[in-house]
């Protein structure tokens, strides 16, 4: 109703106007960076591993003595842990998804070393892998006990002949076809080594959380190692925690060549893995926070400032005519005005900066809606901060009109 | 046109009570330019502001144009004073950041008229006031003088019927006093009932009709200037 | 003078107490948040070895995979191979190198009370310990010859010593690991290098080993790393021989270097190396060797996580939104003085003085913001150790030193200044009588 006169005034008055449109202007690029930050980072928390996360829990057996039969202390290790109470299967293998450290290896569709390949994480596992780690395996079958062996490094074996992908993987290497066509497809292995693939599982995450393809993992059938194991235990749904010390304690007792460390559920694998993410989130949650609540004060007080700057004029208007809510309405529909000019700029500030951090730090470009939203909350922030400085004006009295000084 | 009977003003503080207004009771016919003379402190600000509709009256009777006041709420009041009522103040108050045309544009604006209205009363007023050619000015690019007309043309601008100045030359020297009373006069003449509070006995003397406050209450008679001067 | 501006600005301040509440929290809450992203910022990226950082180099072959590059864009792998590594640690061609990489190993007591553990090791050569200047409470590290011999020999810190000898002087003692027999030939004092520079291919802040033993006896033992080992090409066969003579990379080879000639002939004695593997048919890319000192290893290996850096930029932004704010109620703060400077200019301030009295009350607003600057910083590192959890690097990383300290005080009056100086412009300009006749 009164832009014209309010946005004149404004302009003849700039600077102080000019220090709060930029202050919500750089809030408001700010604010819409962290946030597209908290969003990216909570999108990747959420990943599924593909694994039953609730059940699962992993620990190491290290033997240390030169005497000790490794193959056949495995046997008896894993025959002990699945007949344990509470314990639904478990399985020897060499890392688990999101561990941060895991064996990776190069999958291609031809044999050869001038070959595009695909990487992919490799978890060793035997036939017991698939129930163990929770995967639900959507096409083709699980290896069958007579493909499990132990790897031998005095021998000249090749790399087992079969292997399960993660559909993820399967569509990597033959991207033409859809992924259960590929069950029965040979890929190739150390440049030159046939695997077929015999089973497809819907999700399986490799073990580095940063990887760019971590959603490219297999299962091996084979055993390897010479003297460390690392065990993977999925408990009956609400036993984890209970059987974890009894586990732990019967191993320990059951061979004294060896040390058992390490334990961990999925859950704390999961915490550490997204731990520097999860701080992250929550320091970006806070910086936001504080950043909004100083605008607002910065708000409040340069308002209570122009309210008190302004009291004769305001009376001045009252004796004109002005009710109460029109002097309320001045001072909101100003504060709207500069927060306008400020999100205007800050919706150019905030793409600007988006574009330098996807740029040096390979951050996902903003969504779309993030800029109107950003405004609506600035716009919303504004109002609500002006709303105390804006009453105390439409209370101050016509009588001040007819005071001299 | 104004009719206040037995009006009283108390301000309360915490320890003193101020009956700044007593049993006041005035009548001003339509189309009348009464002055209003008084020492300081008596109450003449305080007569102008209930007159005004600025404040409410602690107790008594204020008929505006025929109608009962004393009771209306605050946006009831606010209209009134923009419908009805015409202010002249003595610093002016003219607002610092807005132009000529913007700040006679004020009143109008909480009128509600439309962009067409506005502007043609605006030009109208500001003709009669004779700054057309300051029209896009801010009021410190004016003299004193001008900026009273200025704040003369804005209370003019809704077409009060009823116009209420404040000591209207008390900032300015006495041509451009002159000229400002001469304005007023020649508005008082097309039929705009005008009170004017000053203390001025030679400016009171111009108008038809003089008043004496003291002490809060209108004395009957109008005393011999010289003598309200010499206070 | 100056007393008496330092006097009218406390005075300013306390007239208006919320406001300057408002503006000092503003300049803390801004210098709080730059200065905990600063500090984390500086000991990630401070040097960890300042008296040797330039003469120590992290040395690159590129034996990588002829069809493509080991790292993005064209960079040689991060580690060696098993035959360039010690192929170039024997050729001691530098003042010194030292050729070493991760293991674990497992100490068994011999007081048969104490249960046995698990110690992080790593295997390397008897430079390792006078070049990185190690600090020893006894003995010191082995010989070359322990090295050509193979000697079970051993450097463990002070921590296994306390377990294993009650923090005895246990030079000479027999430590059993894996069921092998090491005799101790020193015991390291505390040594906690931030970033653990000599091996940064695996975790940038880790902790540093409990025990260091000759790199020979690991290869004797056939013990592979703990830490990244790459291969661009599968080893020939199984077993460790084919492992040793395969392409994959897994140590990591120094070299102590004095001067730009020592590390140019070092780079061409490199060449001179890749050239002579090309003619055995290694070496497939061009040349691409690489000589980095401490602090430029650490920059190429991004030591300070781009996490951090984001943080850095975010928290200047959250700094100037702060000093938006401040400029804003200080500006608004001159003008509802107006008054109050017309009248002194018209008693015959001079407009140097004027700017003199605001800047200082500027100063003061600093000084203030930034002693709560520091307060807040610290707060600030309390929480990112709340954040993060305890390790070695956060707490690190939540020590304050007097430099960040002084920065930050330097940083907030600064800050101050810089808010007070166009609102005192402004000041400045306001004539002496032009509000005293609106008045």
């Amino acid at each position: 109703m009164e832009i014209g006169p309010i946005w004149r005034t404004m302009l003849r008055n700039k600077s102080s106007y000019v220090l709060i449109a930029l202050q919500i202007a750089v809030t408001m690029a700010l604010m819409v960076n962290a946030i597209a930050i908290i969003q990216e980072r909570t999108r990747l928390m959420g990943r599924p591993t593909g694994i039953d996360e609730d059940n699962i829990f992993t620990f190491n057996s290290t033997g240390f003595d030169p005497n000790m039969d490794f193959q056949a202390l495995v046997a008896e290790d894993l025959d002990a842990i699945r007949n344990h109470p509470g314990i639904d299967n478990a399985v020897m293998t060499n890392s688990l998804p999101i561990r941060n450290g895991g064996w990776g290896q190069q999958f291609q569709t031809e044999p050869g070393t001038d070959v595009e390949s695909v990487g992919t994480g490799i978890y060793f596992v035997d036939e017991h892998g698939v129930d163990t780690f929770g995967v639900d395996l959507i096409a083709g079958r699980n290896f069958t006990s007579t493909e499990i062996n132990w790897f031998d490094p005095e021998s000249d074996d090749m790399w087992p002949s079969v292997v399960i992908v993660s559909a993820a993987l399967a569509e990597s290497l033959f991207p033409d076809i859809s992924y259960d066509e590929a069950v029965g497809k040979t890929a190739y292995v150390n440049s030159v080594e046939p695997i077929t693939i015999v089973g497809i599982v819907k999700t399986l995450q490799a073990s580095w959380p940063s990887w760019e393809h971590i959603e490219n993992a297999s299962l091996v059938p084979q055993k390897r190692g010479a003297t460390s194991a690392r065990y993977v235990v999925r408990t009956e749904a609400g036993y984890r925690d209970e059987v974890i010390p009894q586990i732990e304690k019967m191993l320990a007792e059951s061979y004294k060549g060896r040390i058992i460390r390490n334990s961990k559920t999925m859950t704390e694998v999961r915490n550490d893995a997204y731990a520097s993410d999860s701080a992250m989130i929550k320091l970006l949650f806070f910086v936001v926070s504080v950043l909004i609540a100083i605008t607002s004060l910065g708000i409040v007080g340069l308002a209570s400032f122009s309210v008190t700057r302004r009291t004769k004029q305001i009376g001045t208007r009252r004796a004109l005519g002005a009710t109460r809510p029109a002097i309320l309405r001045y001072f909101l529909l100003e504060n709207f005005l500069i927060s306008s000019v400020g999100v205007a700029t800050g919706a150019i500030l905030a793409v600007g900066l988006n574009m330098w951090m996807v740029q040096t730090f390979n951050l996902t470009p903003l969504a779309w809606y993030m800029i109107p939203s950003a405004m609506l909350v600035l716009w919303l922030v504004g109002q609500l901060a002006v709303y105390g400085p804006a009453r105390r004006a439409s209370f101050v009295s016509p009588a001040i009109a007819t005071r001299t000084v | 046109m104004l009719n206040m009977k037995d009006i009283s003003k108390v301000y309360r503080t915490e320890s003193v009570e101020t009956h700044a207004l007593r049993d006041f009771s005035l009548h001003v016919e339509e189309g009348e330019f009464v002055s209003v003379t008084g020492p300081s402190g008596s109450g003449k600000t305080t007569f102008l502001n209930v007159a005004g509709l600025l404040e409410e009256s602690s107790s008594g009777i204020y008929e505006l144009d025929g109608r009962d006041v004393s009771s209306l709420n605050d946006n009831e009041r606010s209209r009134l004073r923009n419908e009805k009522i015409g202010f002249i103040f003595q610093s002016f108050n003219l607002i610092p950041e807005l132009d000529i045309f913007d700040n006679v544009d004020v009143p109008l604006r909480y009128r509600g008229f439309g962009n067409a209205e506005r502007k043609k009363r605006i030009e109208r007023v500001i003709d009669i006031v004779g700054l057309g050619s300051r029209i896009k000015h801010l009021p410190s690019q004016l003299s004193g003088g001008q900026q009273q007309r200025v704040a003369i043309a804005r209370a003019l601008a809704g077409e009060p019927r009823f116009l209420l100045a404040d000591e209207p030359t008390g900032n300015l020297d006495s041509e451009m006093a002159e000229s400002v009373m001469q304005l007023l006069e020649s508005i008082n003449a097309e039929g705009t009932t005008i009170v004017m509070v000053t203390h001025e006995p030679n400016l009171a003397q111009r108008a038809r009709r003089n008043i004496y406050v003291r002490d809060g209450q209108l004395e009957e008679a109008v005393p011999d200037l010289q003598v309200a001067a010499a206070l | 003078m100056f007393r008496y501006y330092l006097k009218l600005g406390l005075l300013s301040i306390r007239r208006n107490p919320a406001l300057s509440a408002l503006m000092i929290a503003a300049i803390a809450t801004g210098i709080g948040a730059c200065m905990t992203i600063v500090n984390i910022e500086y000991v990630m990226g401070s040097n960890p070895i300042p008296h040797r950082s330039d003469v120590l180099y992290y040395v690159q072959v590129d034996s990588w995979d002829p069809n493509e590059a080991a790292v993005d864009v064209d960079r040689p792998p991060r580690q060696l191979t098993y035959t360039d590594g010690t192929a170039l640690l024997e050729a001691r061609e530098a003042r010194r190198q030292v050729l070493s990489y991760m293991t674990w190993r497992v100490v068994e007591p011999e007081d048969s009370e104490q249960l046995p553990f698990q110690v992080q090791s790593r295997s390397t050569s008897a430079d390792f310990f006078p070049m990185f200047d190690t600090p020893f409470v006894y003995g010191g590290g082995w010989d070359k010859s322990a090295d050509d011999n193979g000697e079970y020999v051993v450097v463990i810190n002070k921590e296994v010593n306390e377990t294993l000898f009650g923090g005895e002087d246990s030079v000479g003692r027999t430590v059993i690991m894996n069921g092998d027999r090491y005799r101790v030939s020193g015991v390291l004092d505390t040594w906690d290098p931030m970033p653990k520079f000599y091996d940064l291919n695996n975790q940038h802040f880790g902790e540093v080993e409990e025990v260091f033993f000759p790199f020979s006896v690991s290869i004797a033992k056939e013990l592979s790393s703990n830490g990244n080992t790459n291969c661009w090409k599968a080893p020939d066969s199984n077993g460790w021989e084919a492992f040793k003579n395969s392409e994959c990379v897994w140590m990591q080879l120094w070299v102590e270097l004095h001067g730009a000639e020592e590390k140019q002939n070092y780079l061409a004695f490199l060449d001179a190396y890749a050239e002579s593997q090309k003619a055995l048919g290694r070496f497939a890319r061009p040349l691409n060797n690489r000589l980095n000192n401490v602090t430029e290893w650490m920059e190429i290996e991004g030591v300070v996580a781009d996490d951090v850096q984001v943080l850095l930029g975010l928290a200047v932004l959250f700094l100037a939104v702060c000093l938006l704010n401040t400029v804003g109620l200080i500006l608004a703060k001159v003008m509802r003085r107006a008054g109050d400077i017309s009248l002194r200019r018209a008693l015959g301030a001079s407009r140097r003085a004027i700017f003199v009295q605001y800047i200082v009350e500027a100063g003061v607003v600093g000084l203030v913001g930034g002693f709560m600057g520091i307060a807040m910083t610290w707060l600030g590192l309390q929480g990112i150790r709340g954040l993060f959890g305890q390790s070695r690097m956060i707490d690190h990383l939540v020590q304050m030193n007097w430099t960040m300290i002084l920065a930050a005080i330097f940083l907030a009056v600064m800050a101050a200044l810089a808010a007070a100086l166009y609102p005192t412009w402004r000041a400045c300009r306001i004539q002496p009588a032009a509000l005293l006749k609106a008045l």
